[in-house]
């Protein structure tokens, strides 16, 4: 041979870390940091209460203690149970609850879309249709109507948000499932013979799944207001167990001798929603990176 | 003569930043223009001559993510290479531009009057600018918005917006790339003619150095951020010093290229592919570089037995039929109705009607035509994407299996999260050869095949994301042929590449062509491409094939309206 054949070959050069770290320095400060605080509320959720010295739902000193009490950094409620642990506690319970509800949302949605948008054609009205009948009502008041019919918990409050939640993500999906589909790539798979539930699977839904991803992280701030609504209006958790919502709905009774009892736990829920909110959008930059 | 020169460019540089990455798109660039000339600035993409043509407009953000160090002076004014405050006296006035495409620079909420009254001052002015562009019935015009013009009138319009001011520098960056072929030499033809007599010096920025020839008093070619030669238009085409020149030259096909041998420049890639050829067919090992260069390489040396099936996939049943008779692809009566709703009304668009032709065993055909004349429609029906209304496809020729397209735009037709290996092995599963194989010898014919189009075996693993867009092509090509397909569509696959590389896949197409005996029908709008690729070319009209004519004698045969326009646009 008078040419060695592999050197004219190309190659390519493959950097496995590389994308990661583009990724990350794709994002501003704020991002980044709102990244970090979400990961610092999840871990907060996820162990604080164990850390906690007190039980959430046990009187653990005088009532009413103002915040920087010794031993009650954030204070006593009217029970006298400490607020720091509550709202730890709080804390864990709506994120868990909001998580839930919107993965639950979120896999019906998207299943429905899917369906709809790939098949198309009657299916594709039929699903549609039935998806509009959810999304006609308020979604609030068929919340609260739901909840009250099941009774008051938690899990009532979680369905009735549900129920009114998957039609969205329904929706969403449809529409981006028929844009994929008609994207080059996916008729060359066609082309090359694949169809059906393997064409879906491996060409189309991995398209889809980085809008549902971060409309859920968005979402869930969305989920943590209206599960602690439904609480404060007396749909959700029943006391004494620790919910935001409700802790600030009991608090407003005592606003003016002791503010902290309820703006605690509001400043709370808006934390928490305001950080997942941000950080869903610096997620849409992470994962839009891949294009399509 | 310094009242004469209009820009002048001396050691510009500009360099992006951007994720943590330095990128010089242009490094000490020194250029002058003198009234009534043209300047073309030639090269391939990210040879940094839109980052010239932005410079000299003063459209280089000063938000941190470029610098620029170096001299812009334009009709004697100095100005800063990046955006400041004095542009905004210069540019619209004295610097306008034309850009590539018309519908985007356009504002699609003004009519053609109001945006070019501004300039005139009357409707009257208005009506005689239009008339400088050639364009008729000018009062018309002037009520109509942007989307209700043609794209080569609305160049037009954009080139009368441009000269309205009475630049003194017009920038014009590819302003015909983005235009159907048959409209591309008139509006070549409307701003040669309109900037002879509004006299104002030209920088014409384009991929095109046919084009730049024919518009152009001077070119500078460009490489990687640099001038790599620069003279008179004529000495630069006729007399090219570096090497450089020399291949993009050798990579400009026409409608006199030799279509019996390789084009361009010998290749690195391509020899490899040429070789493993060879070695497939048991041939004689020869110098395949040096037969190139010394243009004794004809495709003949490359024509594998008749029938060879399974050729690239190394398979041992490889059985040889003397002579094949029956064709390849069979189109019979063809027929597709889209229906749209307009305002609650059903309106039809018969896009093929009665369409029927053959493709033989090992033949290639072009269809040529212009944009909504039914030619992807058929491309798309052949290729299984869609479904005719009535008639009949058929694809079972003698040798390979079904059909298989090349696409356009090979990066979005391959699927971003998916490796290479992944989408070949996709192809191989659904044949009949693949049937019964194992996972290791499905990802050796991917190796092997991707060997055949130039692509070493790291690209397997890689995902297209990562590759180039020649990569991506080459690809896309070796998903199409990893179990030889007994047609192979091609659509549009070199309009969207560099002169070089969509040299070679040319030649990869003709090499697959003759050595794996696949029969191509390749849709196209350059004729030059479509003369190479193809013994016969069909020209599409309005849904129906008007006109076949064979490839040898395209130039002379060709006789539709059409197919003449596509003739013109091919500048020699």
């Amino acid at each position: 041979m008078p040419f060695s054949r592999r050197r004219t070959l190309e190659r390519v050069e493959a950097a496995p870390t590389a994308r990661r770290d583009s990724a990350w320095s794709a994002l501003g400060p704020g991002e980044r940091t709102s990244l970090i605080a979400m990961a610092a509320i999840v871990l907060v959720a996820i162990i604080g209460p164990t850390l906690m010295p007190y039980s959430p739902i046990i009187p653990s000193g005088s009532q009413l203690l103002p915040p920087l009490s010794s031993g009650h950094v954030l204070g006593t409620d009217v029970l006298g149970m400490d607020m720091a642990t509550r709202l730890v506690a709080g804390m864990q319970r709506s994120l868990l609850a909001a998580v839930l509800v919107t993965a639950v949302s979120a896999a019906i949605g998207t299943f429905i879309g899917v369906v709809a948008g790939f098949r198309g054609g009657w299916l594709d009205s039929a699903l549609m249709r039935f998806t509009d009948l959810f999304l006609a009502f308020p979604a609030m008041i068929i919340a609260m109507a739901i909840a009250a019919a099941i009774g008051q918990s938690l899990g009532s409050a979680m369905i009735g948000i549900i129920v009114v939640w998957w039609p969205l993500y329904a929706r969403l999906v449809r529409g981006e499932v028929r844009r994929v589909v008609a994207l080059p790539h996916v008729q060359a798979a066609r082309v090359s013979g694949v169809r059906g539930w393997r064409l879906l699977w491996r060409h189309v839904v991995p398209a889809v799944m980085p809008t549902v991803v971060v409309t859920a992280s968005l979402d869930i701030g969305a989920v943590v207001m209206t599960l602690a609504a439904l609480s404060f209006i007396g749909l959700g958790t029943p006391a004494p167990a620790p919910e935001l919502g409700r802790m600030a709905s009991d608090g407003m009774k005592y606003f003016l001798n002791a503010w902290w009892v309820a703006v605690l736990p509001s400043v709370t829920i808006g934390l928490v929603a305001f950080v997942f909110n941000y950080a869903g959008d610096a997620l849409r930059v992470v994962l839009r990176r891949t294009g399509v | 003569m310094a009242d004469t020169t209009v820009l002048t460019v001396s050691d510009l540089t500009v360099t992006y930043r951007g994720r943590g990455r330095v990128v010089a798109a242009v490094s000490d660039v020194s250029l002058t223009i003198d009234a009534g000339r043209c300047l073309g600035l030639v090269g391939e993409s990210g040879s940094g001559k839109s980052t010239i043509g932005a410079a000299v407009q003063g459209i280089i953000p000063a938000d941190g993510t470029a610098e620029a160090t170096g001299r812009i002076a334009i009709a004697g004014r100095e100005l800063a290479p990046l955006t400041d405050p004095a542009w905004s006296e210069v540019r619209g006035r004295e610097v306008t531009s034309v850009f590539q495409d018309p519908m985007r620079s356009l504002d699609p909420t003004m009519t053609i009057g109001r945006m070019l009254n501004r300039y005139t001052g009357s409707a009257e002015a208005s009506v005689a600018a239009l008339e400088r562009v050639q364009i008729r019935r000018a009062g018309e015009v002037l009520k109509k918005y942007p989307h209700q013009l043609s794209g080569g009138m609305r160049q037009r319009v954009m080139i009368a917006l441009a000269l309205a001011p009475g630049p003194r520098l017009l920038i014009a960056d590819e302003p015909t790339t983005a235009l159907d072929v048959s409209v591309q030499a008139e509006v070549l033809g409307v701003l040669r003619e309109s900037i002879e007599d509004a006299g104002c010096a030209v920088l014409f920025v384009t991929h095109d150095l046919g084009v730049a020839r024919h518009m152009c008093d001077d070119i500078a070619v460009m490489k990687d951020g640099t001038v790599v030669e620069s003279g008179p238009a004529e000495d630069v085409i006729a007399r090219p010093s570096d090497a450089y020149t020399r291949r993009l030259m050798a990579s400009r096909i026409t409608l006199d290229t030799d279509r019996t041998r390789p084009v361009g420049a010998p290749e690195g890639a391509v020899v490899a592919s040429m070789e493993d050829v060879l070695r497939g067919l048991e041939r004689p090992a020869l110098d395949v570089a040096a037969a190139w260069s010394a243009g004794d390489l004809t495709w003949q040396d490359f024509t594998g037995p008749t029938a060879s099936v399974g050729a690239a996939s190394g398979r041992e049943d490889v059985h040889l039929v003397e002579h094949v008779t029956r064709a390849s692809l069979a189109v019979n009566e063809v027929n597709k109705t889209y229906s749209t709703r307009v305002r609650g009304r059903r309106v039809d668009n018969h896009v093929l009607k009665d369409v029927s032709f053959e493709i033989g065993y090992r033949e290639a055909v072009a269809l040529v035509g212009e944009s909504g004349s039914g030619k992807s429609t058929l491309l798309r029906i052949a290729g299984g994407i869609e479904t005719a209304d009535t008639g009949t496809v058929d694809a079972q020729g003698v040798a390979g299996e079904g059909t298989q397209v090349v696409f356009q735009d090979a990066g979005a037709s391959l699927t971003p999260w998916r490796t290479v290996d992944e989408l070949l092995r996709e192809r191989i599963e659904h044949t009949r050869t693949g049937r019964g194989l194992s996972r290791a010898q499905m990802r050796d014919m991917a190796r092997s095949t991707l060997e055949l189009v130039g692509l070493d075996d790291s690209v397997l693993d890689a995902r297209p994301t990562q590759l180039s867009g020649g990569q991506q092509q080459r690809v896309a090509i070796a998903r199409a042929v990893v179990v030889p397909p007994s047609v192979l569509l091609c659509d549009e696959p070199t309009s969207a590449l560099d002169v070089s590389v969509a040299c070679s896949v040319l030649n990869l197409i003709n090499l697959l062509r003759h050595s794996l005996g696949i029969s191509i029908m390749f849709v196209t709008h350059d004729l030059a491409a479509a003369r190479l690729i193809a013994d016969r070319v069909l020209v599409m009209t309005g849904g129906e094939i008007v006109e076949t004519v064979p490839a040898e004698r395209l130039a002379q045969d060709i006789t539709t309206d059409y197919g003449r326009r596509l003739v013109d646009a091919v500048l020699a």
